[in-house]
């Protein structure tokens, strides 16, 4: 007999892909990163929690430079992404997005024809040689994006004709058509209704064999949901890391407990 | 701890373990009762035991379904969760204990049928109230979060096995000594091993207050002084 492996979520063997140290961000005279250390692990969902300007919003921007757009911010400390830092001068922002992709909070299609929405990443990066292979890739994409089966007879169509959760999905198909390597999602379910996030959510679970996920949530039960590693934010600190199940059951710090058991907001 | 934001959790955690509170004395009045009415060959004290068992079912049963309810409506995570989860380890505990409490009572009615063993029910009374001072104490250790006298629950266990190998001893020398006295002794041997029973669960909610409040079991053996499954030739040396 097969033995059941209840310790399925532990995924401390797992290597780290992104280290940040000592990242410190400033918007003009505002602190709202202090000194953030953490290692994320490939293969694993990571949930980012924390109260609203807790700074998991501000740190996960951080991880594919989409604070550089910002122009009152001022980030500090170092980010590397498999041992190369992503804030050197040689490293182009744009390839960087390719590998560090990222799907928001509220589903943003291109207006333009599904195909067009995924098949979009490829070609501005020059991914693809001929038709067949960009045909290939939006299948691929599609189908992780567990989208395939509902439009492949209608991929002319335009993107924002979906409802919200396909919209999402397809979000999440034009991220993972450039084939990133870490996929950085802030709030991707708060548009969405229960069904459509738990679809979305047994997707983020699919795609960590293949990415590393990050995810930045405003609800603590979809954190514990999906996640194997949780991080909670309070105040531009990050006060706790640590396996899901452990945070959730017994924090370590008093202000994880009072902040998951609904005390501080 | 500070309050939840949304005070109706507050409500629900606070109920539950009320009515925690409330079986518990029950339970210790159940065992203290029938001691008594064992010790006093009281038939109708021991019937009103009896039937007093409904009602500590019925709260066991009243706190689970509040407990399922908190899970499903408030999904509680960390000292929450395991307050919830000991009220509900807390209660089968207590409902366990107010069987044997019940078990007590109705071979007391047996008993008072039957020739009085010497000095046996005085002692038995004696171990009761000893348990239900363990029993008390160990929920006076849930509701305050106090370690210590979680602690101290858990070692004074070992009198409580001490009391019951005295006796276990002395029913022996009874039925040795005239074998008439061996149905009454059976039943006095029932009734003294549940009461020490009574004092493993006591032992057992003192161990959840320590689960409760440092968020792991407590790993070191407790002491035991239960030597009565050992040969007796050993217990003897």
């Amino acid at each position: 007999m097969k033995d059941i492996n209840i310790e399925e979520r532990v995924v401390s063997d797992h290597k780290v892909k992104i280290t940040a140290r000592g990242v410190q961000v400033h918007y003009g005279t505002t602190h709202a990163l202090k000194d953030v250390d953490v290692d994320i692990l490939s293969g694993t969902v990571t949930a980012f929690i924390g109260p609203s300007g807790c700074g998991k919003s501000t740190f996960l921007r951080c991880l594919n430079r989409m604070n550089d757009t910002v122009s009152s911010a001022r980030v500090s400390g170092s980010i590397l992404l498999d041992g190369e830092d992503i804030y050197d001068k040689r490293v182009d922002p744009v390839q960087l997005r390719a590998k560090v992709g990222m799907v928001f909070q509220k589903p943003n299609p291109f207006p333009k024809s599904i195909y067009d929405n995924v098949a979009y990443g490829p070609k501005i990066h020059g991914l693809t040689r001929s038709k067949a292979e960009l045909d290939a890739i939006v299948e691929s994409s599609l189908k992780k994006a567990a989208l395939w089966n509902e439009v492949k007879d209608r991929l002319a169509a335009p993107g924002t004709g979906l409802s919200g959760g396909q919209q999402q999905r397809l979000c999440i198909a034009r991220a993972i058509a450039t084939s990133p390597e870490v996929l950085l999602m802030d709030e991707p379910c708060s548009a969405l209704d229960p069904i459509a996030t738990a679809q979305v959510e047994e997707l983020i679970d699919e795609l960590r064999s293949q990415f590393s996920v990050v995810i930045v949530t405003h609800s603590m039960q979809q954190a514990a949901r999906v996640s194997q590693r949780t991080a909670f934010f309070h105040l531009g600190h990050l006060v706790e890391y640590g396996e899901t199940g452990q945070v959730f059951t017994t924090p370590k710090d008093p202000r994880t407990e009072s902040y998951i058991t609904g005390r501080i907001g | 701890m500070e309050p939840h934001i949304r005070s109706a959790f507050d409500k629900d955690l606070e109920g539950v373990q009320a009515l925690v509170m409330k079986m518990g004395g029950l339970v210790e009045h159940a065992l203290l009762r029938a001691a008594e009415a064992l010790e006093k060959r009281d038939e109708a004290l021991a019937e009103e035991i009896r039937q007093g068992d409904r009602a500590i079912d019925e709260l066991e049963d009243l706190v689970n379904v509040e407990c399922a309810r908190i899970i499903a409506l408030r999904a509680p995570t960390a000292s929450d969760l395991r307050t919830v989860l000991t009220v509900m380890r807390i209660v089968a505990s207590l409902e366990r204990s107010g069987d044997y409490a019940k078990n007590l009572a109705k071979r007391s009615l047996v008993l008072a049928q039957m020739r009085p063993i010497n000095g046996a029910n005085g002692s038995i009374a004696r171990m009761a109230r000893s348990v239900v001072g363990l029993l008390k104490d160990s929920l006076d250790a849930y509701i305050t979060r106090d370690l210590s006298l979680a602690q101290d629950v858990r070692n004074r266990d070992a009198e409580v096995d001490q009391m019951y190998n005295a006796l276990f001893r002395e029913f022996l020398t009874h039925m040795m000594e005239d074998p008439r006295n061996i149905t009454a002794c059976m039943h006095l041997h029932f009734i003294a091993k549940n009461i020490e029973r009574v004092g493993d669960h006591a032992t057992g909610i003192a161990e959840q207050v320590i689960y409760l409040v440092s968020g792991t079991a407590p790993a070191d053996d407790r002491p035991k002084n239960d030597l009565t499954s050992l040969p007796i030739s050993e217990t003897n040396s």
